[in-house]
């Protein structure tokens, strides 16, 4: 058998397109019914994803209020309760949530995840990261954003102290930023250890990974970004004693699929057409981290952005396609807020097969975390046209191996 | 009367722990016997396990159960004020408006030592209690009822006008809100105090929905009662927005005819609005009080037959549970 690639299915509220609510077949109150998410929850087990992926913030994402209203990221479930009111509704997939680093002790946060863990039978994971946005710090105090480097200095301490409380040490741990006296009060995890994920593309969020993370999740537009990053991420854990294989590298993918090639675009168009000028600049304005992206001429080019404090990485993504592309900041803005600056492919289910082949047989991903544009719509068309397409092809499982997360991941059990 | 269960999932080390399963069929008989709530608790002072941490646990329940009030304890140290807040709101929607969040005020040293406090606890500790509270009650307010639009065609999901930023400063902490959980279905989560000292009972009678008081004679109950219907009172608030109910366990070789007659006696005086029993989260435990307690608690009329409302705050009486 040939080696076959993992997909997660990244859920949020009405889908990835930064106007799927708009759209008429998008459930527009997903974010206060727990039924569509157990709905989703069963599609995707069905189809035998590896797991359910669900991102976290703790505040609004977008500070002006009036383009906020105009979206639907301002309420939703917390995802670790949401993920603990799955986990009793499934048996197999895997149940991952984002929870930060900044805003939680590794104590309270370990011992959470472990239970979800509990509940679920082994399936759950922890994608870990650090809080960039300033509307988060303004719900935790008045200190304001830490800078870069410190923020990622904490959630490095913050991952060796929950990884020693997983594998069932006392850790009695007294570090720079978090004191912990006592091991877990609940009984080791029924895979050995919650898996652990991540995110961050910069420099030390790499390093990080590296020498932490059992799942990477990235954004990656070209073949080029993704096999770059994949082949950099396998060759620094070897200075941390782990083997390219202990590590599932797993880039966001936001397709678009119909029965033809024709409706996948007409349907991807109408997405784009539900985007009005104002939220697409605010959502490109965030991703650079500059407050004033709307003073600029929307039909001009981006300017010259000064290095910032958030998200690096994404960062320069954004500037690198606007320049290879030559796009203006309106062209920009509504191609960055359909996959929020994620790899899209429109087309039918063999076009979207023979993309994810070519990254995955040429050594540029282990697997998909994919972004449905809006849902249950196009999480149904990707379990029922992509999956199917990939199975005859080899590329995916037909069952689960077995029953946890580490299983489906093919990861080791830490001792 | 109301009724509610505390159980103490915590088990002894080297005890046998329930599993989801076991919890799951205790809960639906206690929802069966149209008990008010369960209040879910998951830590004890000594060395102890169970294989869950309570909110999560609740999360869980909520999906497999369908009119029973669900509770869990969180504690103050663990949890920031907005984390807190949101996991709370979150799990109001999953259960429908059944759920509560049950803080203690007493503050354990084992919390200290693990939440980055070596330094353990100071006098100013009721005071940052209360200003969390404060802070977490404020946050649910945070979205009016009718703020979701959801107007695909207008493009206007949600109203800006009836979204309300928190912007809280104050002595221990600054949060500017607002949460990003929609309002709750019973108008905010319930909120259960206990462990409370006298220093505590105007933080109680200012914030709380019920209050757990330890038992003691059928007098200082009477008294104690009396005080917090004043307390709240003064404080601007109805005095039957505040249920008091006073801490009972059934021992095992108990009658329960005589178990009743001690609730009937307290009841008739007029010394609490009804009990939380506490169980021990022990098979024996739960399946003694399913076999004997609850069908002589039916038998007396001391519970409802069946649910009115569909959400905790109707099951209490309490106002924004939807059926008033």
């Amino acid at each position: 058998m040939t080696a076959q690639m993992k997909l997660g299915a990244f859920l949020w509220a009405t889908g990835h397109h930064i106007a799927a609510w708009r759209h008429p077949k998008a459930h527009v109150m997903a974010g206060i019914d727990i039924d569509h998410y157990i709905q989703l929850a069963r599609t995707a087990e069905a189809a035998k994803f590896d797991m359910i992926f669900c991102e976290d913030a703790a505040g609004l994402r977008e500070a002006n209020v009036g383009i906020a209203s105009q979206t639907s990221r301002s309420i939703g479930f917390e995802p670790i309760s949401l993920l603990s009111a799955l986990a009793v509704r499934t048996s197999h997939i895997g149940l991952v949530s984002t929870a930060s680093t900044s805003y939680n002790e590794p104590y309270g946060l370990s011992r959470t995840f472990l239970s979800l863990d509990h509940l679920s039978g082994g399936r759950a994971g922890w994608n870990l990261v650090t809080s960039a946005s300033p509307i988060e710090a303004a719900n935790f105090g008045s200190t304001g954003l830490k800078p870069h480097a410190d923020r990622y200095e904490r959630a490095r301490e913050f991952a060796e102290v929950v990884t020693g409380l997983w594998h069932g040490k006392a850790p009695g741990h007294h570090g720079q930023s978090f004191s912990v006296r006592d091991p877990l009060d609940l009984p080791r995890s029924p895979q050995g250890a919650p898996v652990m994920v991540q995110a961050g593309a910069s420099d030390v969020g790499r390093d990080l990974a590296a020498r932490t993370a059992d799942v990477v999740f990235t954004a990656a537009q070209t073949f080029e970004e993704a096999k770059a990053f994949y082949d950099d991420l396998k060759e620094r854990m070897a200075a941390y004693g782990r083997e390219p294989d202990d590590i599932k590298i797993m880039p966001g993918v936001s397709p678009v699929v119909a029965e033809t090639e024709a409706e996948a675009r007409e349907k991807h168009e109408e997405l784009q057409e539900l985007i009005p000028d104002d939220v697409g600049v605010a959502l490109l304005s965030s991703y650079l981290s500059i407050s004033d992206l709307w003073r600029y001429p929307i039909d001009g080019p981006l300017p010259e952005l000064p290095e910032s404090e958030g998200m690096k990485s994404r960062q320069a993504l954004v500037v690198e396609q606007s320049r290879r592309d030559g796009l203006s900041i309106r062209q920009l803005a509504r191609h960055f807020a359909g996959a929020r600056g994620h790899w899209r492919i429109v087309g039918t289910a063999a076009q979207v097969a023979d993309e994810l082949q070519a990254r995955f047989e040429g050594g540029a991903a282990d697997g998909f975390n994919v972004m449905p544009s809006y849902f249950p719509g196009e999480l149904d068309a990707f379990a029922t046209l992509v999956v199917p397409e990939l199975q005859r092809r080899g590329l995916f499982r037909r069952e689960y191996e077995g029953r946890t997360l580490r299983d489906h991941l093919g990861l080791r059990r830490p001792a | 009367m109301h009724l509610a269960i505390s159980l103490n999932i915590a088990a002894a080390k080297g005890q046998a722990v329930l599993d989801f399963g076991e919890i799951k069929t205790f809960v639906r008989a206690a929802e069966a016997a149209g008990i008010d709530m369960v209040v879910i608790s998951d830590s004890a002072e000594g060395l102890s396990s169970s294989p869950f941490e309570a909110t999560t646990l609740l999360a869980s329940l909520a999906t497999v159960t369908d009119k029973i009030g669900l509770v869990a304890s969180a504690s103050t140290v663990a949890h920031q004020p907005y984390n807190l807040a949101r996991r709370f709101a979150s799990l109001d929607i999953i259960s429908h408006g059944r759920a509560g969040w049950h803080a203690t005020m007493a503050q354990g040293p084992r919390e200290a030592a693990n939440f980055s406090r070596p330094e353990g606890f100071s006098d100013t500790d009721f005071r940052r209690s209360e200003e969390y509270i404060g802070i977490v009650q404020g946050l649910w307010q945070g979205w009016d009822a009718d703020a979701l639009l959801f107007d695909k065609t207008g493009g206007r999901f949600h109203d800006p006008e009836k979204m309300h930023l928190l912007d809280h400063k104050g002595e221990f902490f600054s949060v500017r809100g607002p949460l990003n959980v929609a309002r709750s279905p019973q108008d905010a989560p319930v909120l259960v105090l206990s462990g409370l000292t006298e220093a505590d009972f105007d933080i109680a009678a200012r914030t709380a929905d019920v209050i757990l008081l330890e038992s003691g004679t059928a007098e200082s109950a009477k008294t104690r009662f009396d005080d917090l219907r004043r307390r709240a009172t003064a404080a601007g608030r109805d005095p039957d927005a505040v249920k008091v109910l006073t801490n009972i366990s059934f021992a095992p070789d108990d009658e329960p005819a005589a178990s009743m007659d001690r609730l009937e006696t307290q009841l008739r005086a007029k010394s609490c609005d009804g009990f939380n029993i506490q169980l021990p989260a022990q098979h024996s435990a739960l399946d003694d009080f399913a076999d004997r307690v609850l069908p002589a608690l039916r038998q007396r009329g001391l519970v409802r037959e069946g649910y009115r409302g569909a959400t905790l705050r109707s099951h209490l009486g309490l106002a924004g549970g939807g059926d008033q």
